[in-house]
């Protein structure tokens, strides 16, 4: 470890602020992902697919037909939503209506994930693509020696907004009673009128549409767009999901923080950073399900047989 | 119960022909791709033991990368024959499993698949961090610091002994004592567990199994290709061998070795002979992984039962006749007699709670040998939680159990199940997929004296025991008048007769004490009063029984003794006179206008 780094409080700084938009990016995902764990008990393993999938929609509708940003982001959030949305009826409403235990969803999301990720490394090819410099300017700006680029400042103001609209959506809105509803208890809320598969389907196309944001911020950061991209925040996404307790909101976003900061720190402090910082990830899960399998702030605890 | 329609008995074959036939048209053509085709059919066979124990474990490229790797250093750095590398590098593979299926293991389903995916990454990022040993990110040292031909030393013939001999060890452990607690685990783990089966141990072994299994397959990949690259056991790979298991079906093993056999030819007929004429196959480099991806969805929404299924069910070997002797087993006696007077069972100030809620409070009784003790109260006073504490599906929030002066309220299901407790559900428990025969052999599981080792020779003790547990069980279902439904799969019986094949499954455990949790539920009066004179002549054999019911009839009947619960707690204990003119229980149990 390079100590003399460790009292230099602009490298500090330099690395929080990477770490924080870095950890904002998981924590987008993550929602998603812990969405439709928490309404249906499953893991939805092809929501990496669905991410790279709105990645590289983002990057044609911007960089082929030069739409700008916003226009970029909307129709990815639309093409993750409608993405989700066909996975739900492809992958688990099928398996729903057989009562086909949860071993056979994430089989059935893993060979979604399978077909998603082939047809496109198929149809784009294998080879890295990157945003033009119109879409976002890369020059960063400097706040007293910390270097901020407009990406990094992009995807903190999105992941504020997406969160707040997330928190508002599901605690505060009719549509997200309904969704909390059936996450406690299925049948009791059909009971009670919930119009159930209405409302799952409502679950799916919103965690495609944070998948769809997801991609293209990631696109932004990274600028670094290939059909194996989500290889690389799939397990990321789920040791985010667990650390912050499956099904809970509020803990995918605090734990999407605390990975992107551990992981930004790895790479600064360690000697050998970016190769060993996969290794922290793992270690990371690998704690977090031995240590405390209902993750930091985890309320759901009936995973008891 | 008639032969299988002559479609039935088609079906297999035009599923096996076809497979085998491409398989053999592959291999014909181009003979080095025997290898592939034998090194995914064992590989096919690893992730099946894992899915057949209801694991879904994505570990198994993991394991196959440190059998290959393992070999390879050990057969080039240390200049080993590859006949010393492999095996050395198959422990190695099955020491790992076991070190990290302590902790893994004890993980559910969901969480398990997520760990043991990262546990194949975590070996990725292992031999990328390792470059000196394994050649690192690229491999490249592999190519200059290990001499091709000293690792390329496969000889075909092995990989072919290896897949029979698996064959044969699948085959043998299907059907003995392992197997049946297998698929009995599969199917219903909690009553596996009641039934004295170790689920965490089978679970274990699965695990080791297929680990062990995959480092094999490892192993031969890295002596047959004769390179190897991290890239090799990405996780694609784990996809892989997935779907191989995932199509051949988690029932049956050799369903896998279909499995595996189909999903590695038919790409190559593809690409390599379609698309000779079709040059749109031939550079469609993504047609394996879109193969793979559409095997495993659609054969579990539309073939869950994966292409074993088409065999139909195991109907295990017919005409079972049934042991001439005595008509009702009577349960175990302990060498030393029991110490007469004492109680079998005594439950001390047994509490339970679940998060504010007090199920029980403060609840304490005994039971005597050879007595019937009835459990009554309204529902939801906390009798089928007693009847939880007691079997050791969980442990109570405090009190003690104590069962023939040792307290066993700790101890799990199974451990409780062997020292003499059976137990029937409230809500029906069989083995529905299981015949009805094959349900109550696995009553049988703690008393069959056979192991691995007595199965992998196929001793006639194996045999002899088998034999034995078969006219057993047969006898006992003759007792409940089920004879004529032992073939039958359990699921497809009526409500009643299921309940009797779970009394029928439970005595074959020669329990000392059996807990009948409503037996009678779902019974007209005629069968009430049946299984009331069967119950009595169950006491006359030696049986002791604790019994749920709200057949008020049948209870005041049979009972010596009568305990009443109400919201939790015990609010009267005695003889069914005694406890019917009970004024809290009247008032509490049977109502007061």
């Amino acid at each position: 470890m390079d100590l003399s780094l460790l009292s230099d409080p602009v490298f500090l700084l330099q690395n929080l602020v990477d770490g924080l938009s870095r950890g904002a990016l998981y924590a987008v995902y993550a929602m998603g992902l812990t969405l439709i764990f928490g309404v249906l008990d499953i893991i939805n393993l092809a929501h990496a697919a669905t991410f790279m999938w709105c990645a590289i929609t983002g990057w044609v509708v911007m960089a082929v037909f030069g739409l700008p940003l916003a226009g970029g982001l909307l129709i990815a959030m639309l093409a993750g939503a409608c993405l989700c949305l066909l996975l739900e009826y492809v992958a688990f409403r099928p398996l729903r209506r057989e009562g086909a235990d949860r071993l056979s969803a994430m089989i059935s999301s893993i060979g979604m994930s399978l077909i998603l990720v082939s047809i496109a490394e198929a149809v784009f090819g294998v080879e890295t693509r990157r945003f033009p410099n119109s879409v976002l300017s890369p020059k960063p700006f400097h706040l007293g020696g910390v270097r901020v680029s407009p990406a990094q400042i992009l995807i903190m103001a999105a992941s504020v907004v997406l969160m707040g609209a997330m928190g508002y959506f599901i605690r505060r809105t009719p549509m997200g009673k309904a969704i909390r509803a059936i996450a406690a208890d299925q049948k009791a809320a059909r009971l009670l009128g919930i119009h159930v598969e209405a409302v799952i389907a409502i679950t799916f196309i919103t965690a495609g549409a944070l998948a769809g944001a997801a991609g293209i911020l990631v696109g932004l950061l990274t600028n670094n767009i290939v059909p194996d991209m989500g290889g690389q925040i799939q397990l990321r996404g789920l040791a985010v999901v667990i650390l912050g307790g499956m099904g809970n909101m509020e803990g995918a976003v605090l734990g999407g923080l605390i990975l992107g900061v551990i992981e930004t720190f790895t790479i600064a402090y360690l000697p050998g950073g970016s190769d060993v910082k996969d290794a922290v990830v793992f270690l990371i899960l690998f704690l977090i399900l031995f240590v405390r399998p209902n993750g930091i702030m985890g309320r759901r605890s009936g995973e008891r047989a | 119960m008639s032969g299988p329609s002559p479609l039935r008995r088609f079906l297999p074959w035009a599923v096996i022909v076809p497979i085998m036939a491409l398989d053999l048209f592959i291999v014909v053509r181009n003979p080095g791709d025997l290898d592939r085709l034998l090194i995914n059919m064992i590989l096919a066979l690893s992730a099946f033991v894992t899915l057949h124990a209801k694991l879904l474990s994505l570990a198994n490229a993991g394991f196959m990368a440190i059998g290959a790797y393992a070999s390879a250093i050990i057969a080039v750095k240390l200049g080993m024959p590859i006949a010393v590398s492999i095996p050395l590098a198959v422990l190695i593979c099955g020491a790992v499993a076991l070190v990290i299926g302590l902790p893994v293991l004890k993980l559910k389903d969901v969480y398990l698949a997520i760990c043991t995916l990262g546990f194949g990454e975590m070996v990725r990022v292992l031999i990328i961090l390792t470059p000196d040993l394994t050649g690192g990110p690229t491999g490249a040292n592999l190519s200059t610091g290990f001499p091709y031909e000293a690792m390329k030393q496969t000889k075909t013939w092995m990989l072919v002994a290896v897949l029979l001999l698996l064959a044969y060890l699948f085959w043998a452990i299907a059907r003995s004592r392992i197997g049946r607690a297998f698929r009995a685990l599969r199917e219903n783990p909690q009553a596996a567990s009641t039934m004295g089966i170790d689920i965490v141990a089978y679970r274990r072994m699965a695990f080791l199994m297929s680990a062990m299994i995959a480092g094999a397959a490892g192993a031969f990949y890295a002596h047959s290709v004769g390179s190897l690259d991290n890239s090799d056991f990405k996780f694609n790979r784990a996809l892989d061998i997935l779907s191989y298991a995932v199509l051949g079906g988690s029932g049956r093993w050799f369903g896998s070795i279909l499995g595996g056999g189909f999903l590695t030819a038919l790409p190559i007929l593809l690409r390599e002979v379609l698309g000779n004429s079709v040059g749109f196959l031939k550079n469609f480099a993504q047609l394996p992984n879109i193969i793979n991806g559409l095997a495993l969805l659609l054969v579990v929404i539309f073939l869950p039962g994966g292409l074993a299924s088409v065999f139909g069910v195991r109907s295990g070997r017919k005409r079972t006749e049934s042991a001439a002797g005595p008509g009702l087993l009577s349960p175990d006696k302990p060498a030393v007699a029991a110490v007469t007077g004492e109680p079998l069972l005594a439950l001390e100030d047994i509490s339970r709670h679940f998060g504010g809620l007090d199920a029980l409070s403060k609840v304490g009784f005994e039971i005597r040998e050879g007595m019937i003790l009835g459990l009554i109260g309204p529902n939801g006073a906390g009798k089928t939680t007693l009847i939880n504490l007691i079997s050791g599906l969980f442990p109570p929030s405090s009190g003690r159990i104590v069962w023939q002066g040792e307290a066993i309220q700790h101890r799990p299901a199974h451990r409780v199940a062997k020292a003499g407790i059976a137990r029937t559900y409230q809500n029906i428990q069989l083995f529905r997929d299981m015949t009805v025969l094959e349900n109550v052999i696995v009553g049988r599981h703690t008393h069959i004296r056979t192991h691995l080792l007595t199965t992998l020779l196929q001793s006639p003790r194996e045999r002899r025991e088998e034999r034995h547990a078969r006219a057993e069980a047969m006898a006992l279902l003759e007792r409940l008048g089920l004879d004529g439904l032992a073939e039958e799969h359990a699921g497809n019986l009526s409500y009643g007769d299921q309940r009797r094949v779970e009394i029928a499954r439970a005595l074959a455990m020669h329990p000392r004490l059996l807990l009948l949790d409503e037996p009678a539920a779902g019974m007209n009066e005629i069968e009430t009063g049946r299984l009331g004179e069967f119950i009595l002549d169950l006491k006359q054999h030696g049986y002791t029984l604790l019994i749920v019911e709200h057949h008020m009839d049948l209870i005041m009947k049979i009972c010596d003794e009568i305990v009443v619960l109400n919201f939790g707690k015990k609010i009267a204990q005695g003889t069914p006179a005694l406890v019917s003119r009970d004024e809290q229980v009247l008032e509490a149990y049977l109502g007061r206008d």
